[in-house]
């Protein structure tokens, strides 16, 4: 089970994701704004909030670590946090590293704050961290 | 997603103030904007397309993904601005989760901004959003480069 013992622990960076104007044109019209001319053409950056789909497939590696005993389906996103160094652009090339950045565990539950590094070609665009709610069943610490 | 208004055409806005009240805007969530934006996200948690895994974590109903209000309430700064390249900062506590019946109007939320700081080229904007009259998120401020 998680506990501040993990605190500094990081995993492996994602495999490499490439920003397409596909997606950012998909996800920026998911939000409604599909018509902005930042989000379309030779110039265009994602919506900031964009960092999220890098962001979160990170979450796999820690979510996978047994020793952790945590899932997904269990977890509540409390507070979301981005500062980036400059916006994600389509044809970024994106990996995503995920280090645990504070743990409290109270009764059945923790709260583990998570901070993703965001970078492409050696620069920093971007730091995303999460607070993140997690509660075990009762039953499985009895 | 249908939006009543915002979304106006890009401006530079070099002068800002605190307590410059900028244009907010409403948008109605429904099932279909739940779906559209899990397959744009590649969040495909149940809790936001199954009510039957919404009840299962105690939930009235399938919610709305909190990314989607937190990215749906930057427009309020991104359409001011005029440049989303220009947002060096975004935080949001998730304090109400918004609840979307299958309806067709589904769920309707509100959001607005004021200038809360203004500093060394940078203005911080505290963004509100409400849904059935109640904050949905918490804190939540932008720090936009002027």
């Amino acid at each position: 089970m998680i506990s501040d013992t993990h605190i500094g622990r990081t995993y492996p960076p994602t495999v490499p994701y490439v920003v397409s104007a596909a997606k950012v044109a998909e996800f920026a019209t998911a939000l409604g704004d599909g018509a902005n001319p930042a989000y379309a053409g030779p110039d265009a950056v994602a919506p900031p909030t964009f960092a999220v789909v890098l962001s979160s497939a990170a979450w796999a590696a820690m979510f996978d670590d047994a020793e952790l005993d945590l899932s997904l389906s269990r977890t509540v996103h409390t507070d979301q946090r981005f500062a980036w160094q400059r916006p994600l652009r389509v044809g970024d090339e994106v990996t995503a590293t995920l280090s645990i950045e504070k743990v409290r565990v109270r009764g059945t539950s923790a709260f583990i704050t998570i901070s993703v590094a965001l970078d492409a070609s050696g620069d920093r665009l971007c730091d995303a961290t999460s607070t993140l709610l997690h509660t075990w069943p009762a039953k499985d610490l009895a | 997603m249908t939006t009543t208004s915002g979304n106006e055409s890009p401006s530079v806005h070099p002068a800002a103030e605190v307590g410059d009240v900028l244009p907010g805007f409403s948008t109605h969530v429904t099932r279909a904007t739940l779906v559209h934006y899990a397959g744009a996200s590649a969040d495909f948690n149940p809790i936001h397309w199954s009510d039957r895994a919404a009840r299962d974590l105690g939930l009235p109903g399938v919610i709305a993904h909190g990314m989607l209000t937190m990215g749906t309430a930057l427009r309020v700064v991104t359409d001011w601005c005029g440049d989303p390249a220009r947002v060096l900062s975004y935080y949001v506590r998730f304090t109400k989760p918004v609840t979307v019946d299958d309806t067709d109007e589904g769920a309707t939320v509100t959001f607005a901004g004021t200038i809360i700081k203004v500093a060394d080229g940078v203005a911080t904007v505290s963004i509100e959003a409400l849904f059935n009259d109640t904050k949905v998120l918490g804190a939540a401020t932008a720090e936009v480069r002027l």
